[in-house]
């Protein structure tokens, strides 16, 4: 059972500063671009803390680097040896994470985890405490409503911030959560009734402030029913220009590529590398052939990843509503605008 | 945080005991794991394949062309010069290490064969992974029925396995042909692709398997010819080769509508096949 505190705003700074000293802390700060981005904290003191605006990226970068060593090698007449490379980060504790990021890394929980164990996302995701920050106002882009992980989330957090103006209302929902309540109890105060009903009004009027509308629902179906034309798919596949930038921002975009990059003409490392399953070389094989035609089926199997064969084997989309493609898209042929022409009869 | 469990990614060094050239593009390297314990623990079923390294060129899918009854202790992989590691990997001589990691893959369904007449079509490399059922049948002679190989090739010289055709074709109960798809001087055989040689050989549908594998194009017109023959789609089988990173199901290069090849795959019957958008039908 979930148990509720109140964290006075006047002693967020000083929490934060106990947390740095027990975790590795990386919350959403502004940098000197402006631009909002999930990033270590050197300084407590000094950090540029944002909780206003949706940071550009989510956690995805943290828990499965954009490009990792898996191994390094040695390969000379003598033979050819192979050593794993693990980075092991110290424990982390990740503040400020929204349901749409909290719901994705749930998500990649799953796919890291089922058919195969894979050590370099768990060996980071188990040293790993997550407090999230429910969203009062939902982002101009964002649709988490319509893929039912936000903008208030149930799951996945250790504590769960809710800003109540001077305060925050924080549930504890996992046992991580509780311990850091219970070790530096001076910060946190029994939650009243009032401040619960608060919370609940709060997320009513989270809810009714989406500025768009995408009916992703009735995109799964139209997909599931094997409705949506053939037209659809040649209309995006034009517009999309084939830069992966939805793939790199995508919280759940989980496919990557291994490379071998030598170092020296005896030894070199293995890396581990974001992919997309939109760029022409994906499934191209030796020889040249290619199963999928690039032009028109690859932005097609992203979306049907996403929206229907996730929803067939998770029973939930892959799409958690971020709304990130959604600005990084210069083409027009995000999942905003699939489920757009999707949904049209 | 430390790691006990074991690194899917790891391979482990593999000695190359033999190179069998089989024509001017492929050859069969006969492999064994470095480490003693290794080799005598690895277990495969024939349509697996492994992640093959080759010392800074990555990893690329290849599928087993032997069978573990017929070659103990060793391990053949058939290999076509396609690309980087394929072309890195033809310049390697005995004594070479490159390494292994697998097997994977759903393998043909050996008992669903037995008591069965078996009917194989090869089209050029497409022969390696039938070699390796090929194999595991006739180390078990006594559990199929007839044994029906068709296998074409480009040109004679492009003939590849010779040994293997020629050892096959002394085998009691088993029949070879051979056709190209354009003659060279010299060459009395059949001429066509493989499909035509469906008309030359007696074929009991119902009581037969077909094993399918070889280029896009030849998969699609063997597959069409032998429901036209009256096969059932259950009871013909592909393989499918598609372009693979990590051979465990995560790096989804090898999708295929809501399946992955390396998991769900590579062998498929051409009924799974129906259901699905694949190239090889298209």
């Amino acid at each position: 059972m979930s148990s509720s505190h109140i964290l006075k705003k006047d002693h967020l700074i000083p929490l934060l500063r106990k947390l740095g000293k027990a975790y590795r802390l990386v919350a959403p700060m502004q940098n000197r671009h402006g631009d909002t981005l999930f990033a270590e904290v050197a300084s407590v003191e000094t950090m540029a803390l944002d909780l206003d605006h949706q940071p550009q990226e989510s956690l995805k970068p943290f828990l499965f680097p954009q490009q990792e060593v898996i191994a390094a090698y040695e390969a000379d007449q003598a033979g050819y040896a192979l050593h794993p490379r693990y980075a092991a980060p110290p424990p982390t504790l990740y503040f400020g994470v929204r349901s749409c990021d909290l719901a994705a890394i749930l998500y990649m929980d799953v796919i890291f985890s089922q058919r195969t164990r894979e050590p370099h996302y768990l060996g980071r995701r188990h040293n790993t405490v997550l407090v999230g920050l429910n969203c009062n106002a939902p982002f101009p882009n964002c649709f988490c409503d319509a893929t039912k992980n936000g903008p208030f989330s149930e799951l996945g957090a250790d504590l769960q911030l809710t800003d109540l103006g001077d305060r925050f209302l924080v549930t504890a929902g996992r046992a991580q959560g509780e311990t850091i309540v219970s070790r530096w109890p001076q910060f946190f105060s029994a939650a009243e009734e009032a401040e619960i009903k608060k919370q609940y009004q709060l997320y009513l009027e989270a809810r009714g402030g989406f500025q768009r509308q995408v009916h992703v629902d009735l995109a799964i179906r139209r997909l599931a029913e094997g409705m949506v034309d053939e037209a659809v798919w040649q209309q995006l596949s034009l517009r999309c220009q084939d830069c992966a930038g939805c793939a790199y921002v995508c919280p759940t975009c989980t496919c990557f590529t291994i490379v071998d990059q030598p170092r020296s003409a005896t030894s070199g490392e293995r890396l581990r590398c974001w992919d997309a399953c939109t760029f022409a070389g994906f499934t191209r094989m030796a020889g040249g052939h290619n199963p999928v035609e690039p032009k028109k089926a690859a932005i097609k199997h992203r979306f049907l990843h996403k929206l229907k064969y996730d929803v067939e084997k998770h029973g939930r989309p892959s799409c958690v509503g971020c709304g990130r493609c959604l600005d990084i898209c210069f083409g027009g042929t995000d999942i905003a605008r699939f489920v757009e022409l999707a949904s049209e009869e | 945080m430390p790691h006990t469990q074991s690194d899917p990614y790891l391979p482990q060094p593999a000695r190359i005991l033999r190179v069998i050239g089989e024509n001017s593009q492929i050859k069969t390297f006969v492999l064994a794991f470095t480490d003693p314990a290794v080799n005598a623990s690895f277990r495969y079923q024939p349509g697996q394949f492994l992640m093959v390294s080759v010392p800074h060129c990555g990893e690329a899918p290849i599928s087993i062309s032997s069978a573990q009854q017929a070659t103990p202790g060793e391990i053949h992989l058939s290999v076509r010069r396609a690309g980087k590691l394929t072309s890195a990997m033809h310049l390697l001589a005995e004594g070479a290490i490159i390494a292994l990691r697998g097997p994977y893959g759903r393998f043909f369904p050996m008992s669903d064969l037995c008591g069965k007449n078996l009917l194989f079509v090869g089209g050029g490399i497409g022969l390696a992974p039938l070699r390796a059922v090929i194999q595991s049948c006739l180390a078990d002679r006594g559990r199929f029925g007839a044994i029906t190989i068709l296998y074409g090739s480009r040109t004679p010289s492009d003939i590849a396995f010779r040994a293997d055709l020629a050892c096959w074709e002394q085998e009691a109960g088993v029949q070879c042909l051979l056709t190209v798809d354009t003659p060279e001087p010299g060459w009395s055989g059949a001429v066509g692709v493989v499909p035509k040689l469906l008309d030359q050989v007696a074929l009991d549908p119902a009581a037969s398997k077909a094993l399918v594998c070889g280029p896009p194009l030849m998969i699609k017109f063997t597959l069409a010819a032998l429901s036209a023959k009256g096969f059932a789609d259950q009871d013909i089988i592909t393989t499918l080769e598609r372009h693979m990173k990590c051979g465990v199901g995560l790096c989804r290069h090898c999708h295929l509508d809501n399946k992955l090849v390396c998991v769900d795959g590579p062998v498929f019957t051409k009924a799974e096949l129906n259901t699905l958008h694949v190239m090889e039908l298209a």
